[in-house]
């Protein structure tokens, strides 16, 4: 705040916070982006087949889905920002197949032109970007509906691609890519394929440089969602003029425990030293972010909701009851039937005694005065215990504790929520409930996966909502958004190439040789690891060292490509044990095992997916794309150039059929003359689930990938889980449906939420006004 | 006489046989408002396309600055600095502040691949545009949509004066608004006319008029009633002639006839 070397933004924000407003942190900024409802959707739908099938979940299973959705991402991304833009384009499908057929026929020599693949694939694209073209300028200069052309394009293409196909080749097949002059070399881009389980990031070939798969995955994991959860801190929360000392030492210390007991937890094995070591650690974690929240954050105010300041001992009493009565359940076996018996033998007869003796004294005094009765009271229970023990069995012993501690757990965390805001202690008892579930399934899954993975990703979800409860209820919230951090816009820019690049090298590393994109492309792709890594590094050094106040952003860069990266470990390698499962060692003694391959198809989508989003949410044309959509007349009146925008879309979407078609070719070397043919309304479809509106104007890029993968792991996992697959086209509808549902219920929900005081409408008033374009009522029809 | 600002004389507008427009001179001077009154169909509409570039007048003379223009399109307009705020207010609802603010001229950053929208600058910017009109807006990254009508006013006049406006037209901004915000917006005509924009205030209502107009001009039927400066008429007189002088009159006796029975 006293900071005179920040520029600009960082006053004029302060000065003008609005009293209105409440600063929307991170999280509800995320709700209301469109892709929100298809991103959970996904997660929702890998956890679903990755429990109900054993092969989904592996490197094999993703390659499997992955192929699916990337063949329908790459086109989906495109027609979303068409869509965005408010128009359609029918014939997208049916262009994929007609540039595959083009080039083709334009270069073979037995029954084509016989032009070579140098001249026919560039050819195949003119014709592509030339339809496109067409399209665009028709719909601009008759007005027509986007719909009505578009279908004409599209039966024009079908006609045209069933009569060349008989006209040339005298059937509904063209074949001979693969004899085509230049076949090799353009095999190298389109055709490229990445070989996964011949490098396995196992600790035989990488010992003592690497670890296994697991533990990268699992360290990526933590960092990343540690960056994460104080980056999503530092935009949530308002900073303290001064570091608060004890805070930061509880802080320290806090970080000691977690990982003195994760480091036990690792080396040792057995259930109480779980239990007891797994709780440090998570009884480390939060008081590290209690401790830094005090440390780096502003108290918040809490006169207005009449807490009282002890709210807390009830809370931590409450938990630790229930956490005691959690432990007791377990560590008392339920099938043990025999007595208790504390104190048995003559030592504890004598002890015995001498505790009557006592209680008597006790009883004397207090009558004469002396004491209060209490005492004597307290004696006499302490002398009845071991006196009851012989008489009750472990299994009565374990009832009787766990249900007191339970019930007085309860009791306390019931008085304390009536002294803080209820949302704490209802987020606790949740991360409560979700430990146990931990514990149970860790404790009844008769599956490794159920048992370990899940186990560990449901402690992880506990520990990362009861730490944010106590941050939430410690710091105070910002008033106003923080500025961009001091180390500079390049930094942003070196980090959004870096993420992208880094998960590219992670599809590619070791590729076939021969591709020849591959070189190019993994030298990018390592570049930008480096890039990934400088900047994490940058941003953990200002994160510590200064007082930046806006290292939250690159926190949140730096936490969602570490978890990045972990997913795609976890995805894209294969562990050792997995290998061992799935190889077989031949008769010479050297072990074979079945190939995982990446196409390029999946490069190339999430590079477009990367790009098109990109494009949409930072660059003028991206404004562009939603004011047309959006109120074209409103656009053109302000000087968007609306028709060139439109026309440039519709060229981006024949451009990505043309990719999609060389794809297809290099992949088969023989086409048929129907292929893509209806392929078209999946594109928009996959598009709806990822959020975008059909009506126009408002949208995602990302989402319509996230969309594409969702198509792709339900149309996949059905096969993986060996249901019927007679039901797919069933499941496949109703779980679409749900994730349209849950996008528009987590939007309208986030879209009212932020605005506090006034009277407005919601964004769905808006959305009356734009003119329906064709579809808007048939859209059930096609779902 | 010569080094007006915008200098309309006889302007006249045709479609096919029709007459839109004829006869309509007035002139145009920063500092000051120039009202535009007339009912529906009295050619307002014309007369702001012809200005903002979307039609181009068939008779009379349109000179900016004592030099003959005649706008092929609503770019060159923009660029010879007069901006239209239209009365569906030309905003995108779905579309947040600051990218309608800067909709069109987006400040941009970085070498050309990575050529990207500065959007730190922009929401700034138009956080500090609608300051200066006395709007604090709540969020920049709300949509417009969420607006209330007088706020989107004032997002596209902020809009206008930012980009560099020298004439400001605004087509019937009160309509649709109810009286608090219709005042709201007229104190956003007297900002901006202290800014030094030359205002162009289309409306049918003369009480929204004759208190922030110094120069009126009365259409009616495509046909110009004339041109007064403020101190030559009177909000009685300006009332009459807007409504057709007799006709009025024999409403008025009507309405009495009526009140009295």
């Amino acid at each position: 705040m006293a900071d005179t070397t920040t520029d600009k933004p960082t006053e004029s924000a302060d000065a003008g916070g609005d009293e209105r407003l409440a600063h929307r942190g991170p999280i509800q900024t995320l709700l209301t982006r469109p892709e929100i409802g298809a991103l959970l959707g996904a997660v929702g739908v890998w956890v679903l087949f990755w429990l109900v099938s054993a092969p989904f979940g592996t490197v094999g299973g993703t390659a499997n889905f992955l192929d699916v959705a990337a063949y329908l991402g790459l086109m989906a991304v495109p027609v979303a920002l068409l869509m965005i833009g408010g128009e359609f384009d029918l014939s997208s499908g049916a262009m994929t197949g007609a540039t595959a057929i083009f080039a083709i026929l334009l270069a073979n020599d037995i029954n084509g032109a016989g032009l070579g693949l140098h001249v026919a694939v560039p050819l195949s694209l003119a014709f592509a970007l030339a339809i496109g073209w067409f399209n665009g300028t028709l719909v601009e200069k008759t007005s027509l509906p986007s719909f009505i052309v578009t279908l004409g394009t599209f039966f024009m293409l079908i006609g045209a691609k069933l009569g060349f196909s008989k006209l040339f080749t005298n059937k509904v097949l063209v074949e001979g890519l693969d004899e085509a002059e230049g076949y090799d070399f353009w095999n190298g881009i389109f055709g490229a394929e990445w070989l996964r389980n011949g490098h396995v990031w196992d600790v035989r070939e990488w010992s003592g440089l690497w670890l296994v798969r697991d533990e990268i995955w699992a360290g990526l994991l933590i960092c990343g969602s540690a960056a994460l959860l104080f980056g999503v801190f530092e935009l949530t929360y308002a900073r303290r003029s001064a570091v608060n000392i004890a805070g930061f030492v509880a802080s320290l210390v806090g970080v000691a425990a977690a990982l003195v007991g994760f480091v036990a937890l690792t080396s040792l094995d057995g259930r109480a030293s779980n239990q007891m070591f797994g709780a440090l650690t998570a009884a480390g974690v939060i008081l590290a972010v209690a401790g830094w929240c005090r440390a780096r954050y502003e108290r918040p105010d809490h006169s207005d909701n009449g807490r009282s300041a002890g709210w807390w001992q009830y809370l931590f009493a409450g938990l630790a009851a229930v956490g005691v009565a959690i432990v007791l359940a377990v560590i008392l076996n339920a099938e043990d039937s025999s007595q208790l018996g504390f104190f048995g033998g003559s030592f504890g007869r004598v002890v015995f005694a001498l505790g009557i003796a006592v209680v008597g004294v006790l009883a004397v005094l207090a009558a004469l005065g002396r004491v209060t009765p209490g005492y004597p009271a307290i004696g006499a229970v302490l002398v009845a215990v071991p006196a009851i023990s012989f008489l009750v069995t472990v299994q009565a012993a374990r009832a009787i504790l766990f249900g007191s501690f339970a019930l007085i757990g309860i009791a306390l965390l019931w008085s304390a929520a009536g002294r803080v805001r209820p949302s704490v202690v209802v987020s606790l008892g949740i991360s409560l409930v979700i430990v146990i579930l931990a514990f149970f399934v860790q404790a009844e899954s008769a599956s490794r996966k159920l048992r370990v993975e899940l186990f560990t990703v449901l402690l992880l979800v506990a520990l990362v909502l009861a730490a944010s409860a106590v941050a939430r209820h410690l710091s105070a919230a910002r008033r106003s958004a923080p500025p961009p951090p001091q180390f500079g816009r390049w930094m942003h820019l070196c980090a959004a190439v870096g993420v992208v690049a880094t998960v590219v090298f992670f599809v590619l590393e070791m590729a076939d040789g021969d591709a020849i994109l591959y070189a190019v492309i993994t030298g990018v792709a390592k570049g930008g690891l480096a890039a990934f890594v400088v900047y994490a590094v940058v941003t953990a050094a200002f994160t510590l060292l200064t007082r930046d106040e806006g290292v939250g952003r690159a926190l949140v860069t730096v936490g969602i490509g570490a978890v990045m990266l972990s997913v795609a470990t976890r995805l894209l390698f294969v562990t050792g044990a997995e290998l061992e499962k799935i190889c077989t060692v031949g008769s010479d003694g050297e072990m074979r095992c079945p190939q995982t391959q990446f196409g390029v198809v999946v490069l190339s989508f999430v590079v477009f997916a990367a790009i098109g989003s990109w494009l949409l949410m930072r660059t003028q044309f991206g404004s562009w794309i939603m004011a047309v959509g959006g109120n074209k007349e409103a656009a053109r009146s302000v000087g968007v150039p609306a028709a060139r925008t439109k026309t440039t879309l519709f060229m981006m979407v024949s451009g990505a059929a043309w990719i999609t078609g060389m794809l297809i070719a290099f992949r088969l070397t023989a086409v048929q003359a129907d292929v893509g043919d209806g392929n078209e309304f999946r594109y928009i479809i996959v598009a709806v689930v990822g959020g975008n509106l059909l009506t126009g104007g408002y949208g995602s890029a990302l989402g319509a990938g996230i969309g594409a993968v969702i198509w792709g792991m339900i149309s996949q996992g059905i096969g993986f889980a060996q249901w019927n697959s007679d039901w797919r086209f069933l499941v496949l509808g109703a779980l679409l449906l749900v994730a349209v549902l849950a996008n528009n219920y987590v939007r309208g929900k986030a879209e009212k939420a932020p605005v506090k005081s006034s009277a407005t409408k919601p964004d769905r008033a808006g959305i009356t006004i734009i003119v329906p374009k064709g579809l808007t009522g048939s859209k059930e029809d096609k779902e | 006489m010569s080094t007006e600002f915008l200098e309309l004389r006889n302007l006249s507008k045709f479609y096919g046989n029709i007459i839109a427009l004829t006869g309509v001179t007035t002139t145009v001077n920063p500092g000051e408002v120039t009202c535009v009154l007339g009912d529906n169909g009295a050619g307002k509409s014309t007369f702001i396309k012809i200005l903002a570039g979307v039609h181009q007048h068939d008779e009379g003379e349109l000179l900016l600055e004592g030099s003959e223009v005649r706008f092929a399109s609503p770019r060159q307009a923009l660029a010879a600095g007069i901006a239209t705020v239209y009365q569906d207010l030309a905003m995108v609802p779905l579309m947040s502040v600051w990218r309608n603010f800067f909709l069109g001229q987006e400040p941009k950053t970085g070498v050309w691949p990575f050529r990207q929208i500065d959007i730190d600058k922009a929401k700034m910017i138009a956080k500090e545009e609608m300051a200066k009109m006395g709007i604090d807006i709540r969020d920049t990254e709300q949509s417009v949509g969420t607006l209330s009508g007088g706020e989107r006013q004032s997002v596209a006049i902020a809009r206008a004066s930012y980009f560099g406006a020298r004439v400001l037209i605004l087509d019937e901004p009160t309509s649709a608004l109810g009286v608090k915000q219709s005042g709201v917006v007229l104190r956003r005509i007297v900002e901006a006319r202290d800014q030094g924009l030359a205002v162009i205030f289309i409306t049918h209502n003369p009480n929204h008029a004759y208190p922030v107009g110094d120069r009126f001009v009365i259409l009616q039927r495509g046909q110009s009633l004339g041109n007064w400066a403020k101190d030559e008429l009177s909000q009685s007189e300006l009332t009459q002639l807007m409504a057709g002088g007799a006709e009025l009159e024999e409403l008025q006796h009507e309405l009495a006839e009526a009140g009295a029975s």
